[in-house]
């Protein structure tokens, strides 16, 4: 196994984290995942606060980030992330039902590094998932910073 | 009250009006009276007054009274033989010219009178008028407000309908995509555990599931075809068609397809959005002719009327009954049954949204068995910048 970024995901669907990480599982990238359910979450782990106050420095290697969320919705999220000096060399993936060319546009301009409409199907869901996983998590070169496994 | 306003103020009571009159003379009387008193030369300018006072404020009817009255006394006081009607000789041209004088009095009075009575009806008409002018601008005013607020109603509407869009898109989505993904697991973990009635029943959920999914996609699409705006350039139908056939073959290979492509000329249309338009048209004519041994498909141009040119898409498929002509491009509209021919049924609704958007028709001719062919008409390039502008 090559080295492992860790990959943060934020999703507030049960079902879906639990479809991603059997996505992630089957590639045995689960072990590297953190799931935060709200934007607020999120957050709180990127700063470590809350929660999050004790856990081990450094960034995720990418962050999978769903746009409607309670509290605190992804746009949000992204936003801060961008605007903030540590964080913003995180790469953020976008993964959401959202067609929405407004949702891509908005996105994008605040600086994400990925769209993904998640897909109906299952197979192509899973394969969206493993994609993303297996690239950003091992295949690209993370910012300096970032958590890694072996 | 100013004084030529008299006339209207006393004009209410006639009988006021000839009691002025009376009145006046009755007053000249008196100073005529007093002239005679003090021996004066001249009796008759009291009455002259008199009359020229009553004609003043009292309209036509008065002065003449006031001319009655003035000659009768003259002539019965003054006028020798005195206390009696009777008119001596001699004093025949003064009481002729006298006369003649009160009368041309009366009669200014009475032009007077008209004048002043035009100029009030004129007046009167002006003012039914500015409160008429005032009244339509009051209705105008309130018919601008109500489309004001028709505008906003509507723009509200609209944003309701966009964030009803977005709620399906995001929302319907997901549960659907939980459906398949629990499905497929289910399938993957109980596979030995199932019997064929059961991995049956996974299939179907999973297709129907699958289904909806595409229902939810093409029903998105076309409610973005409303909203998106087109973006307007000159378009090589021939080459669009080209395009879109040999992308089309790709999918259709092992059949015998025959195609047919006219020369077609260039249009002024939303490229992206025609493509739709000829991928939609010619996929329909492919499936159309499934059952076909040797499929027949031709892509041609008629010209239209003056200023439209139709392009059309023939083949030898199936057709449908002219009858249900006009459903064929309603949304959800089929005419034939999901296990014969697959489809949303929503196709030929994005065709005819995104030609309406574009200023142009769309119709379709075929009989059963027989093959369809539908056309669509888009405004020639000089004319589309204006029809287009008055489709939206």
């Amino acid at each position: 196994m090559n080295i492992l970024g860790r990959i943060l995901i934020v999703e507030d669907d049960p079902r879906d984290v639990e479809l991603t990480l059997t996505a992630l599982e089957e590639y045995n990238l689960a072990n590297a995942v953190v799931v935060t359910r709200d934007g607020q979450e999120a957050l709180d782990y990127l700063y470590r606060r809350g929660q999050f106050h004790s856990r081990s420095d450094g960034n995720p290697a990418v962050m999978l980030l769903d746009l409607k969320l309670p509290k605190v919705d992804g746009l949000e999220v992204l936003k801060q992330v961008r605007s903030d000096e540590d964080l913003k060399m995180i790469p953020v993936v976008v993964l959401t039902s959202s067609h929405e060319e407004k949702d891509m546009m908005r996105s994008y301009k605040l600086g994400v590094n990925a769209y993904v409409v998640k897909p109906v199907d299952f197979h192509e869901f899973v394969n969206a998932v493993k994609e993303l996983g297996v690239f950003w998590a091992v295949i690209n070169e993370p910012p300096p910073g970032s958590v890694r496994k072996r | 009250m100013a004084p030529w306003n008299l006339q209207s103020r006393m004009g209410g009571s006639r009988l006021l009006r000839y009691g002025f009159s009376a009145a006046c003379v009755a007053i000249a009387m008196g100073l005529a009276l007093v002239f005679r008193h003090y021996r004066f030369r001249e009796i008759a300018p009291p009455f002259n007054l008199a009359i020229a006072v009553a004609a003043w404020y009292g309209g036509v009817g008065p002065s003449v009274l006031a001319v009655v009255l003035s000659a009768a006394c003259f002539d019965y006081f003054f006028s020798p033989p005195v206390f009696s009607f009777a008119i001596s000789r001699e004093d025949f041209p003064s009481f002729f010219v006298f006369t003649a004088w009160a009368l041309l009095i009366a009669s200014f009075a009475g032009a007077r009178r008209r004048i002043e009575d035009d100029l009030s009806r004129a007046r009167d008409r002006l003012q039914v008028e500015v409160e008429q002018r005032k009244q339509r601008e009051g209705e105008i005013r309130k018919l601008n407000q109500k489309l004001a607020n028709r505008a906003a109603e509507l723009e509200s509407s609209n944003k309701e309908l966009e964030s009803f869009a977005y709620s399906v898109s995001h929302d319907l989505r997901a549960p659907l995509r939980h459906v398949v993904g629990f499905s497929e697991l289910l399938q993957k973990q109980a596979a030995s555990l199932l019997d064929d009635k059961s991995q049956r029943y996974i299939k179907t959920i999973l297709d129907s599931a699958k289904k909806m999914g595409k229902l939810i996609d093409d029903l998105l699409s076309f409610s973005r075809i409303g909203r998106a705006e087109t973006k307007k350039s000159l378009v090589n139908l021939e080459q669009l068609v080209k395009d879109v056939v040999s992308e089309i073959e790709q999918e259709t290979r092992g059949r015998e397809i025959a195609w047919k492509i006219d020369a077609l000329p260039v249009c002024y249309g939303d490229r992206s959005m025609l493509m739709l338009v000829l991928a939609n048209l010619v996929s329909n004519a492919v499936k159309f002719t499934r059952m076909r041994t040797r499929a027949e498909i031709e892509i041609g141009c008629a010209d239209g009327d003056n200023d439209d040119l139709e392009v059309f898409v023939r083949d030898n498929g199936a057709g449908f009954d002219m009858q249900y002509a006009n459903k064929l491009f309603g949304v959800f509209q089929r005419l034939h049954r999901a296990d014969e021919f697959e489809g949303t049924g929503i196709g030929l609704a994005t065709v005819q949204r995104i030609i309406h958007r574009h200023g142009g028709k769309v119709r379709a001719e075929g009989a059963v068995d027989q093959g369809a062919t539908f056309y669509f008409s888009l405004p020639k390039a000089q004319h589309s910048e204006v029809r287009a502008a008055n489709a939206l």
